[in-house]
C-alpha cells in the first residue's frame, strides 16, 4: 500500500468516527448559525486529529504533507458532508495568502492557528457591483490618510462576509494609470468602524453572500500586502493559489447514482422511466462525461504523484461539470411530475434535485463564470486571440463609464 | 495498468505520428472515396512494416504481446491522418476472438498470419439494422445466412460471425475464400465494407450460448476503446485545424478567433477532445475489469459525441472553404459516420451502459 492510500485510509477512518457528531444527519434540521457552531467545533477536532492544513508548513500548525494528500482528504470529507462550507474561502486563499505576503509572522502564526480551528474567519473582498469577471475594473478606493490608508466603496458577493473576522481586500489608489496598475492590496480588520456588511438573499433563499460598504475605514500600512500599484499581481496570486482542490464531477450537485434511483420508481405515461429512451440517454450521456472528468482527475493525481505538473485539462471539470448538473436537475424536477413542485430551500444541494437546480446558476458565475473559462481555454491554452479590449493601456479614469 | 503513458508508449505515438504524417495526405485519401473497394495501400503497407498489425498478438503466435493501450496509441494517430484502410482494428477484433476463445488450431492457423498482416480478419454481428444479430444459423459445422456492412469485408480472408443454432446463440470462425462479397457504395468507401453471404459456409464454432452473446459483446467493446481513440484522434485534428484556420482567416479587420462565437467554439471542441481522450485512455486500462464494458460504452460514447460535434463546428468555422471537396474536412465528416455505426451505434452503446448502471445486466 503506498504511503498515499494509508493516509486516505486513516482519513477516513477519523472521519467515520466522528460523521455521527458532525456528519450529514447531525446537521439536519439546524439553523445557520448552529450550523456555523457545529462547523467550529469539528474545524477543532480537525485540527487536533491532525487533518488541518494538510499541505502547510508545520511551523503554521499545518501537517506539512502535499498536495495529493490534502486532495485525498477533501474528497473523503466530501464524502460525508462535513461543515466546511463557512471555512472553504478562508482556509482557501486569504489565509494562505496571508502566510506568503504578511510580513509580521507572529502575527499571521497566530491567525493560521486561529482559522485552522474555526475560531476566525476570513472573507476575500474583491468583486464589485461593477467589477465582476473584469476584476481589475474596481472602483473601491484608498487614499494616503497620515502614515496609514482611507478606504471608502462597496464590495459585492463576499462569501460569508457576516461571520469574518478579516479579509483580505483590492482597491484602487492611483485612478490615473490604467486599471491593472492602479490597485494595491489590503488585509482588514472586519470589526472595524465604517465596514457595513448586508447580506444579500440568493435565489434559492439563502444569504451565504453579502454587500461590504466601506466609509472611511482607516488602516496602518503595515496592512498593506502588496507594492502601492502592485495588487492586481497579489489578486491573481489569491485566485490562483488553491489550485490543488478536490473537484466533483457531479458539479457539486446530486451524484448520478441519485437520478438512476429516481428513474427505478418514476414513472413517464405509466412505463417505468427507466425504459424510457430519452431518461436512459441521459444517464448514458451523463456517466460518460462524468466518467472521463473522473479520468482527467485521476491521470492528474497520478502526475503529481510523479512529480509531473498536471495538464491544463483539469480547468475543464468545472466548466462541463456544473453545466450538466444544471440540466441533470431540470430533467430529475420534470421527472417527479406533480410531486417535483415541492421545493425545501434548506434541502442539501448534494442531495436534492430542486435545490441542486436553483443554486446551479450561482455555480457557473461563481469562481470564473462559463464564458471566462471558455476565454481562457482559447486564449491560455489554444493560443486563441484575446478579446477586443477598448480599455487596455487606457488610465482607469478616462475608460468611458 | 495506469493512465500515465511510460517512455515507451510514448515512443509509439510518436514514431506512429511521425510516419503516417509523412505518409498519408488528404490528397492520396480523395480518390478512394470515389471507387468501391479500393483502401490506402500505403497506410496498410506501414501498418504491417510497422508491426502495428502484430502489436496486440501474443509473442507466441509471432505477435509483440502488447495490448489495448498502444494499439489506442496507434489509432488515436490514425484517427488524426485518417487511417486509409479499416483492417487494425477490424483484425484485432477477429484476433482477440481466437486468443479468447479458439482452439490451438485455430490461433495456430490464424494468428501468426493475423500478425504479419498477411491475413485481414472482420467481425461479422450485425444484421440489417442490428448491431448483434442472430438471424443466421449455424449447423453442422456451416454458417448460412447474411451478415450487413461488415467493415472491411471485401478483403478480409476470416470472419467471426455471430449465428443462431436454434435456441444457443453461436460464435464462429469462419475463412472467407468461398463466401459471396456484396459490395455497395457508401460516403466512406475505403471502410471497404461488404454485405457477406453465407450459403453453408464451413466455420468453426468458438463459443456457444451466454458465453458466444458474452464474448459477441467483449470483442466489440475492445474494438470499440481501438476505435473510441481513432475517434479522439480525429477530432483533435478538427480542433487544431479549426483553431488554425480561425489564428489566420481575417474578417472584419481581425482574425476570425477574435470572435467569441468562434473561439468559444473552439474551447468546446476542446473540452470535448479531452474527455474524449480520457475516457477511451481510461477504458484501455481496464481491460479485463469487471466494469470494463461500462467503461468501453462510456469511452465510445464521448467519443463519438467529440468526433461528431468537432466535425460540425470545424466546417462551420472554416466557412464555404470546408464544404469544398479540396478542402478534405468531409473526409472527416464522413469518418465520423462510419465510426459510429462500426461498433455498434450510439443507441446500442447508450443501453450497454444503462443496463450496467442501472444493474439491469445479468
Amino acid at each position: 500500500m503506498s504511503d498515499l492510500d494509508a493516509f486516505r485510509i486513516r482519513a477516513r477512518e477519523w472521519l467515520q468516527s466522528v460523521a455521527s457528531e458532525y456528519g450529514r444527519a447531525a446537521q439536519a434540521g439546524l439553523s445557520t448559525e448552529e450550523r456555523l457552531a457545529l462547523g467550529r467545533h469539528y474545524l477543532a477536532a480537525r485540527f487536533d486529529a491532525g487533518f488541518a492544513g494538510i499541505n502547510w508548513p508545520v511551523e503554521y500548525g499545518g501537517q506539512g504533507l502535499g498536495h495529493l494528500e490534502k486532495v485525498a482528504f477533501e474528497a473523503e470529507e466530501m464524502v460525508f458532508g462535513m461543515p466546511t462550507a463557512f471555512f472553504g474561502i478562508s482556509l482557501g486563499m486569504p489565509v494562505p495568502i496571508i502566510m506568503r505576503y504578511c510580513d509580521d509572522k507572529p502575527w499571521v502564526k497566530e491567525r493560521v492557528l486561529r482559522a485552522l480551528r474555526g475560531e476566525e474567519i476570513w472573507c476575500q473582498l474583491f468583486s464589485e457591483p461593477a467589477a465582476g469577471s473584469d476584476l481589475a475594473g474596481l472602483r473601491m478606493r484608498a487614499e494616503p490618510d497620515g502614515n496609514g490608508w482611507k478606504l471608502n466603496g462597496q464590495k459585492l458577493w463576499t462569501s460569508w462576509a457576516q461571520y469574518c473576522d478579516y479579509g483580505v481586500v483590492v482597491v484602487r489608489t492611483d485612478p490615473t494609470v490604467p486599471k491593472h496598475k492602479g490597485l494595491t492590496y489590503f488585509w482588514v480588520d472586519m470589526r472595524a468602524p465604517g465596514i457595513e456588511v448586508r447580506p444579500v438573499k440568493l435565489a434559492g433563499g439563502d444569504s451565504h453572500v453579502n454587500e461590504v460598504f466601506f466609509d472611511d475605514v482607516r488602516i496602518d500600512d503595515s496592512h498593506r500586502m502588496s507594492p502601492v500599484g502592485g495588487g492586481f499581481a497579489v489578486a491573481m496570486a489569491t485566485l490562483m493559489i488553491e489550485r490543488y482542490a478536490a473537484t466533483d464531477s457531479a458539479g457539486f450537485g446530486p451524484h448520478l447514482d441519485l437520478f438512476v434511483d429516481l428513474a427505478k420508481t418514476a414513472k413517464v405515461n405509466g412505463r417505468p422511466a427507466l425504459e424510457d429512451a430519452r431518461i436512459r440517454s441521459a444517464i448514458a450521456r451523463n456517466h460518460a462525461m462524468r466518467n472521463s472528468l473522473d479520468a482527467i482527475t485521476a491521470r492528474a493525481m497520478l502526475m503529481m504523484q510523479a512529480g509531473m505538473e498536471p495538464g491544463p485539462e483539469g480547468s475543464l471539470n468545472k466548466l462541463v461539470s456544473v453545466r450538466s448538473r444544471q440540466k441533470l436537475s431540470e430533467l430529475a424536477i420534470d421527472l417527479q411530475g406533480p410531486l417535483g413542485l415541492r421545493f425545501d430551500e434548506h434541502a442539501p444541494v448534494k442531495h436534492d434535485w430542486q435545490a441542486s437546480w436553483i443554486n446551479a446558476p450561482t455555480g457557473r458565475i461563481a469562481g470564473g463564470a462559463d464564458e471566462m473559462l471558455l476565454n481562457t481555454i482559447a486564449e491560455k491554452i489554444l493560443g486563441l486571440p484575446q478579446d477586443h479590449r477598448p480599455d487596455k493601456g487606457v488610465p482607469f479614469n478616462e475608460i468611458p463609464a | 495498468m495506469s493512465l500515465l503513458y511510460d517512455e515507451g508508449q510514448q515512443a509509439i505515438a510518436t514514431e506512429a505520428r511521425r510516419i503516417l504524417e509523412a505518409r498519408l495526405s488528404d490528397e492520396s485519401l480523395l480518390p478512394l472515396l470515389e471507387k468501391q473497394g479500393t483502401y490506402h495501400a500505403a497506410f496498410w503497407d506501414t501498418a504491417r512494416e510497422q508491426g502495428w498489425t502484430a502489436l496486440a498478438i501474443p509473442e507466441d503466435y509471432d505477435g509483440l504481446g502488447l495490448g489495448l493501450v498502444e494499439l489506442g496509441l496507434i489509432a488515436h494517430q490514425a484517427g488524426r491522418s485518417l487511417a486509409g484502410a479499416p483492417f487494425l482494428t477490424a483484425s484485432y477484433g477477429a484476433a482477440r476472438a481466437i486468443i479468447d476463445h479458439g482452439d490451438e488450431g485455430l490461433r495456430s492457423e490464424w494468428l501468426p498470419r493475423l500478425a504479419a498482416g498477411e491475413a485481414i480478419g472482420a467481425i461479422a454481428f450485425g444484421e440489417d439494422q442490428d448491431v448483434l444479430g442472430t438471424g443466421t444459423t449455424f449447423g453442422r459445422g456451416a454458417i448460412t445466412g447474411t451478415k450487413s456492412g461488415v467493415t472491411g469485408g471485401l478483403h478480409a480472408d476470416v470472419a467471426i460471425v455471430l449465428a443462431a443454432d436454434g435456441g444457443d446463440a453461436v460464435l464462429a470462425a469462419v475463412p472467407l475464400a468461398g463466401v459471396t462479397r456484396q459490395g455497395f457504395d457508401s460516403f466512406d468507401n475505403s471502410r471497404c465494407s461488404a454485405d457477406l453471404v453465407f450459403a453453408a459456409a464451413p466455420a468453426t464454432e468458438i463459443a456457444r450460448g451466454d458465453a458466444a452473446h458474452r464474448a459477441a459483446l467483449e470483442i466489440l467493446a475492445l474494438q470499440a476503446v481501438v476505435t473510441a481513440h481513432e475517434q479522439t484522434g480525429g477530432a483533435e485534428m478538427l480542433m487544431e485545424r479549426a483553431r488554425d484556420y480561425a489564428n489566420t482567416r481575417r474578417a472584419f479587420g481581425q482574425t476570425i478567433g477574435s470572435f467569441q462565437s468562434v473561439k468559444h467554439r473552439i474551447a468546446e471542441m476542446y473540452a470535448l477532445v479531452e474527455l474524449a481522450r480520457a475516457g477511451a485512455i481510461h477504458a484501455a486500462t481496464r481491460e479485463g475489469q469487471s466494469d470494463f464494458i461500462a467503461a468501453a460504452a462510456s469511452a465510445r460514447i464521448q467519443a463519438t459525441e467529440a468526433y461528431d460535434s468537432c466535425a460540425r463546428d470545424a466546417m462551420q468555422i472554416h466557412g464555404g472553404i470546408g464544404v469544398t471537396w479540396e478542402a478534405a474536412l468531409h473526409l472527416h465528416m464522413r469518418r465520423t459516420r462510419s465510426l459510429a455505426i462500426e461498433q455498434g451505434n450510439m443507441m446500442f452503446w447508450e443501453d450497454i451502459l444503462v443496463e450496467r448502471l442501472a444493474g439491469e445486466a445479468a
